[in-house]
């Protein structure tokens, strides 16, 4: 089976680990695999604040070289984060020299002693961005097509109403991610359809979530979850799916702090996009983890007749 | 310029702009830092009108950026804006000049830092949370608002 | 009796909203003389004039009333297509019933009522109406262009350049107006005084083109392709067809006089050539400076002119001159800073407006370009510039918008910086205005890569605080004040009408607006004409202008003069006043109440009669008219009787 340099980031390697094995399940039913890289650190989360912090790119850089290092040039993500910093420093090294430099000198086996700007560079011209970093859907959209998906479904999810939620760091900033369009994009959309389920419009799917506000200001990112989790309710949406390990925990478990907070709100299940692939796929009910969700699933899931076994193999 | 005549301190007193304090090396070490013109800014609101933490701040992104035009350090310093900012790049996919205006947010947080305080330390954090919250929030958070 | 057709238009919704239409035309059916009637909902449209000619023939109407819009808009349409058909154009009226009925009434029975009634009234009318035939006027085939700016320059070329005669009067002794006290021009940077000096000769040599600077339009009289104009044309005390131009006779002048060319930051002699590239390059003598004028001694000019060019004795003479058509092109000025009180009431030294700082920048100007203020001559670090000095003020000055100010701003603080890398540009403004090709950009760049400090807020102060020029202002996007203690202040002060205006248009008899610029006939669709027939407007005398817009609106009204001259005769309306001789008294009272001139006593007859090329139909005389003489065609006293009858609801 064909094999893909696969990082899964902190928070899908334990935190979020059903997310991962979703991810791994589903892949394997379409025909390849997931090759978690043999040695990975964490990717920092967000690329530096500035251009001086040359340090914080170092941890992603040597990921993205060791890939390289070990003969492939696609690399698969599946959490936001990482992805949006995994290919801004890459793209931080294609574009700007001095950047490139300074981080190959910290990359080297042996830092060499001559100043990095001089004529031999070799050693600092090492890794210069060869590795595609691609997120998972990313690669389920160009790489391997929608229409396999669509091909292999076993559990189509067909009467469910799906709100896509993008957040920020999937699209934005749009000049180094080129994954789509950031204001109308279409990408988890189209994912949706795939997997025969309904997308639903609403006016929030790329607005922000609060992101790690959630920790130091977490009343912020309550206030913005409702107006996102309110406004695919309001348009429809039986639920909502996501991308981002981040996004997903802010949009599930702050529905406690949202329903103390507002009388009115009615909660509104969180999917992974690893989860709901996984599932129409037809791996076995009860691997996508939905007992760690905060908001209860089930009832979803009981309208298409899936929690209770019906569709599917196994 | 500190007067201290036993008087208390005006709500709002003038600036009085000269050329070495709008060339004073904030907007140039912001620029730097950011790589970008703050200059380029014509005061259109973009970046404030779709901000969805605009609400939280206490000073409008694109006044931040007003701020920098002249120099105005020490407003910035101490506004909370810097720490409510989410980093979600909203304001720089719309701005029509092209700032990266989360990169110069970023800027702003480091020199803030600079400073020597950490606005948010490990110490601040719910243990509840940190057992449970996804590890890019974590590092995010430190990253973002501490040294 | 005449056979009328009536034909109600809808106008979309515009009419048949307020106004029951179907109820018009029933109603309409019902009147006198009314042979046919019949709505549409657009009778301007090409079915609707189709629908008009065909029923004059089938219904062999000898007459028809178009229910509709404004005259103003379609009579000429519907006129045209009722010759087609056969009528008398004047056997064609419009009723108006969406300007002065549905638009303005909401009632719909009273507006229908009331159209119903407008109709009415125009049955009356055209019962009445005679036929006419258009007055034919002939025309001169040469063309008067008052001001030498560039807006008079850019006409007066254009019509010579297509074998017209142009008379190019100035009031200086040099064309080129303000352009050429300009240094650079935005957006293009370009050198003001080298791309218009080539238009200057050009205009000073074109065969087509005779030259009178250094005169004044005395008097105006007739009518378009008729007028006679007489000009004074001001002693210069110099010989020009001698004078070989030397400038002996400037260099040891002892007069100072301020130099208006340089915004007197210089001075010249009283005998001066305006600036080295003037067109014509000759000098004249200005009377009230002059030593030998003011104490009968000196004369040291007339000793050094080795030609003998120097005549103390000239006079002013006058010409006369017959033109067919009259371009009024005289510019602009400027507020004067001391009408500015909170600005310093022109007593700080170091406050000057953008004219000056013009002066400043220009390579030919009395720094060569250098960027010196004028109280000590030191380079400034720190200048303000002040944007709607007296503009966009109601209250207190000037109401409009410069227009202009944004964009020369900008271009100071530009050519500043470029000339004094570590000084410091700030502007206030109120908002940046930059609605031309290029203009945004240049402004962008300005403030991107020039290091302007742009502070948006109206200046409140500024006065003088030993060698600093304080300006107290603010800045609203910070909500914060500003002070600056400046080394030099630069105003964009309103641009204003020439102060000459005023007295001109009398003399021409066209129109000012409430801010005392030129009045064109329809602000969009005639933006180059005046009212009356024959006179065309040019550059900033109609409104605050760029160069660019000043060239083409020059352009335009060349290119409606060549139109004029193009035919060879004029068509004039002949629905105007004429005289019953047998009824006028002679008493002349029509003579004072004619706005147009239009009206002479015939001293052999002992009559008035009617200029008929120079009447335009407003009926002042005829209402003047005690022994009821004089009577308006196709408006005459028992029409309007009529008329009146039918409005009222009677017949």
């Amino acid at each position: 089976m064909a094999k893909v340099a696969y990082y899964p980031g902190c928070a899908l390697n334990e935190r979020s680990s059903h997310l991962d094995r979703s991810a791994r399940d589903a892949t394997v039913k379409l025909g390849f695999e997931l090759d978690e890289l043999d040695t990975w650190t964490c990717c920092g989360a967000v690329p530096p604040v500035s251009k001086e912090r040359v340090m914080n790119l170092i941890a992603p850089s040597r990921i993205l070289k060791d890939v390289r290092d070990s003969g492939r040039n696609v690399l698969i993500t599946i959490c936001d984060f990482c992805y949006n910093t995994l290919k801004r420093t890459n793209y931080s090294i294609i574009s700007d020299e001095i950047i490139r430099k300074r981080v190959n000198a910290f990359l080297a086996d042996d830092t060499p002693e001559r100043d990095y700007l001089e004529k031999d560079d070799s050693i600092w011209e090492d890794y210069t961005g060869e590795v595609r970093v691609i997120h998972l859907m990313e690669y389920l959209r160009d790489e391997l097509g929608y229409d396999k998906i669509t091909e292999n479904l076993k559990r189509p999810l067909k009467g469910l109403k799906i709100a896509p939620y993008y957040g920020c760091v999937m699209l934005r900033p749009q000049n180094e991610i080129q994954l789509d369009d950031p204001e109308n994009p279409s990408i988890i959309e189209d994912f949706i359809t795939a997997l025969d389920a309904q997308s639903v419009k609403y006016p929030f799917r790329t607005e922000c979530c609060g992101s790690y506000l959630s920790i130091s200001s977490p009343d912020a990112s309550t206030r913005l979850c409702y107006r996102i989790l309110t406004s695919a309710r309001n348009n429809g949406a039986d639920a909502i799916v996501v991308s981002c390990p981040l996004c997903f925990y802010n949009l599930d478990s702050r529905q406690k702090a949202i329903t103390e907070a507002y009388s009115d709100f009615k909660p509104v299940p969180i999917f992974y996009f690893t989860q709901l692939l996984s599932l129409a796929l037809g791996v076995e009910y009860g691997r996508q983890g939905f007992e760690k969700h905060y908001v209860d699933v089930t009832p979803v899931l009981d309208k298409i007749g899936i929690s209770t076994g019906k569709g599917g193999e196994e | 310029m500190s007067e201290n005549l036993g008087l208390a301190t005006p709500r709002n007193p003038p600036v009085r702009l000269t050329r070495d304090m709008v060339n004073n090396g904030f907007k140039l070490r912001v620029n730097e830092l950011s790589g970008q013109n703050t200059d380029a800014c014509y005061q259109c609101g973009n970046c404030s009108s779709g901000c969805p933490l605009a609400q939280e701040m206490d000073i409008l992104p694109n006044r931040i950026i007003r701020l920098v035009q002249l120099g105005q350090r020490e407003d910035i310093i101490q506004s909370e804006t810097l720490w409510i900012c989410a980093s979600c790049f909203q304001c720089t996919v719309r701005c029509p000049k092209g700032i990266d205006i989360q990169a110069v947010m970023d800027a702003l947080r480091q020199i803030a830092l600079e400073e020597g305080v950490d606005h948010f330390g490990p110490d601040q954090i719910d243990p509840e949370q940190a057992a449970e919250v996804p590890q890019p929030g974590l590092v995010g958070v430190y990253r973002k608002l501490s040294t | 009796m005449k056979r009328i057709g009536i034909f109600v238009c809808h106008c979309g919704i515009n009419i048949a909203e307020t106004v029951d239409v179907k109820r018009v035309a029933e109603e309409a059916m019902k009147m006198d003389g009314v042979a046919y009637v019949q709505d549409y909902i657009y009778m301007c449209s090409e079915p609707g004039q189709t629908l008009v000619r065909e029923k004059i023939v089938e219904e062999k109407l000898d007459a028809v009333i178009i229910a509709a819009c404004s005259p103003n808009l379609h009579e000429s349409t519907f006129r045209a297509a009722a010759e087609e058909a056969g009528l008398n154009p004047w056997q064609c009226e419009i009723a108006n019933i969406r300007e002065q009925c549905s638009w303005i009434h909401s009632n719909r029975e009273k507006a229908t009522r009331k159209a119903i009634k407008i109709v009415g009234t125009l049955v009356e009318k055209t019962r009445l109406n005679e036929s006419l035939k258009p007055i034919s006027v002939s025309i001169t085939k040469k063309a008067l262009v008052i001001g030498g700016g560039i807006a008079g320059i850019q006409a007066s070329l254009d019509i010579a350049d297509s074998g017209y005669k142009v008379i190019l009067v100035e009031k200086e002794s040099s064309i080129g107006g303000h352009m050429a006290q300009l240094s650079e021009t935005f957006p293009t940077l370009d050198c003001s005084q080298c791309i218009l000096t080539p238009k200057m000769v050009a205009a000073g040599k074109h065969p087509n083109i005779e030259l009178m600077v250094y005169s004044e339009i005395e008097e105006v009289s007739g009518y378009v392709g008729n007028f006679i104009v007489k000009i004074r044309r001001k002693a210069p005390f110099v010989d020009w067809s001698t004078c070989t131009g030397c400038g002996l006779c400037m260099e040891k002048c002892p007069a100072k006089v301020p130099s208006i060319f340089d915004r007197e930051l210089t001075t010249h002699g009283a005998i001066f050539v305006p600036f080295p590239q003037a067109v014509p390059n000759k000098p004249v003598i200005i009377k009230d400076y002059c030593i030998y004028f003011k104490t009968g001694k000196c004369r040291l000019c007339e000793k050094v002119c080795e030609i003998g060019a120097i005549n103390f004795e000239q006079e002013d003479q006058f010409v006369e001159e017959e033109v067919g058509a009259i371009i009024t092109a005289t510019g602009f000025e400027t507020l004067p800073v001391a009408d500015l009180a909170e600005y310093g009431a022109g007593d700080v030294p170091d406050v000057i407006d953008g004219l000056a700082f013009e002066r400043l920048l220009s390579a030919s100007g009395p720094t060569v370009g250098e960027v010196k203020r004028p109280s000590d001559g030191r380079i400034p670090k720190e200048i303000v510039f002040v944007q709607c000095a007296g503009s966009r003020d109601p209250e207190r000055y000037r109401p409009y918008c410069s227009k202009i100010c944004c964009m020369y701003t900008t271009k100071h603080a530009l050519l500043y910086k470029h000339r004094v890398h570590e000084g410091q540009p700030y502007i206030f403004y109120i908002d940046i205005r930059t609605g031309g090709k290029g203009y945004e950009e240049f402004y962008h760049n300005a403030e991107e890569e020039e290091g302007i400090i742009y502070l948006r807020g109206k200046v409140a102060k500024i006065f003088r605080d030993g060698d600093k020029t304080v300006v107290w202002g603010t800045d609203t996007l910070t909500g914060r004040n500003i002070e600056i203690a400046a080394d030099l202040v630069v105003l964009a002060t309103a641009v204003t009408p020439k102060d000459s205006t005023a007295e001109l248009v009398k003399k021409l008899r066209i129109q000012t607006g409430p801010n005392g610029f030129l009045s064109e006939a329809h602000p969009k669709l005639r933006p180059v004409e005046c009212i009356n027939s024959g006179f065309y407007i040019a550059g900033a005398a109609q409104g605050p202008k760029d160069i660019p817009e000043t060239v083409a609106q020059a352009s335009a009204a060349a290119c409606k003069v060549i139109s004029l001259f193009s035919r060879d005769h004029l068509e004039q309306d002949p629905a105007i006043a004429w005289v019953d001789e047998d009824l006028c008294s002679g008493c002349r009272v029509c003579i004072s109440v004619c706005p147009y001139d239009a009206r002479e006593y015939d001293e052999e007859k002992e009559i008035v009669i009617v200029n008929e090329a120079l009447c335009e139909g407003c009926g002042s005389c005829v209402a003047a008219c005690v022994c009821g003489a004089t009577q308006q065609r196709n408006l005459t006293d028992s029409q309007i009787k009529s008329m009146v009858t039918a409005s009222l609801g009677g017949k």
